[in-house]
């Protein structure tokens, strides 16, 4: 059974259990898949090395544009020369984000320093924007709608396995912002 | 793999904890600068996790944090930040890294927002 994060003597610590694992893994590699930027066979090499990508489009998946949104409220055209110029890093930092709390994963031990705790809360928190997309949670209604999912025999359908599965994303990030908090406060 | 973390679940608990609204100067109105970050309320980011960011990225302390993350949660948006455009974008990018979600516009175009008043 899971533990929640705590904060203690040995830093910011937690208990998974290996399905667990496996479910955060795949999660992961869900989104990180979601966000491998498509490379194109034609991409100026040197405009790929500093970042550019003159190609890019605002995204039609609604998780995605999420994930990767427009700067400017009102402003598509200026929104688009943004991202062209930090799309693709920013999709890296978030790919890096997940992979580190992959690698986390692979630990028997799930003991956190800081800065790996900070990449654990982005990643957990990407996983539940885009969990969260794909339940239609589009006001506080919703969310407490699917919140009041809790009991794993209500699991009968796809959207009841998901509503779960944020659920358990969502009390896992919990507890790890509250250790960070924690954290923070001693130093 | 479900009734593993069944159990888990039932261990229970999301508290979005509520830290009370405490008092912060009013740090926001500054005359003479051309643009805001604007952070928008959503239903998914939890309420401690955007108070972590204002107080991990910004380096706000957790009052003035607290009442940045509430007036998003309440009003809908909040201008968090506010600068040079280059600068206010560069926090833009940061806010998405973390999964908020942030704009940036001209501070006379700032219409709800009090961070575009003159001091």
């Amino acid at each position: 059974m899971a533990k929640a994060f705590k904060y203690g003597l040995k830093g910011i610590t937690g208990h998974l259990e290996p399905a667990e694992r496996e479910l955060l893994r795949g999660l992961i590699d869900d989104v990180v898949s979601m966000l491998e930027p498509s490379q194109a066979a034609d991409q100026d090499p040197l405009a790929a090395l500093v970042g550019l990508d003159m190609d890019v489009r605002q995204p039609t998946d609604r998780a995605l544009l999420r994930l990767l949104p427009n700067v400017m409220k009102d402003d598509d055209a200026g929104s688009l020369e943004f991202r062209q110029l930090t799309e693709r890093s920013l999709r890296e930092s978030k790919i890096g984000a997940l992979r580190a709390a992959a690698m986390g994963l692979d630990r028997k031990e799930l003991t956190l320093t800081q800065d790996e705790a900070k990449l654990w809360s982005m990643a957990l928190n990407d996983i539940r924007l885009v969990l969260a997309e794909r339940l239609d949670i589009r006001d506080e209604a919703d969310a407490d709608h699917v919140h009041a999912m809790q009991d794993w025999s209500q699991a009968e359908d796809v959207e009841s396995y998901l509503a779960l599965v944020y659920n358990f994303t969502t009390w896992l990030q919990e507890s790890l912002v509250q250790s960070m908090m924690a954290a923070m406060d001693r130093r | 793999m479900t009734t593993t973390v069944a159990t888990a679940i039932g261990v229970d608990v999301e508290e979005r904890t509520e830290t009370s609204e405490q008092s912060s100067t009013a740090v926001l109105a500054a005359p003479d600068i051309p643009w805001n970050l604007v952070v928008w309320n959503d239903p998914v980011n939890l309420m401690s996790y955007v108070s972590f960011v204002f107080q991990s990225y910004f380096g706000y302390p957790e009052a003035k944090a607290n009442k940045l993350m509430l007036e998003v949660h309440r009003k809908g948006r909040s201008i968090v930040a506010y600068g040079a455009k280059e600068q206010v974008e560069q926090h833009a990018v940061a806010m998405h890294s973390y999964g908020l979600w942030a704009t940036v516009e001209k501070a006379s175009s700032a219409g709800t927002g009090k961070g575009g008043a003159r001091g």
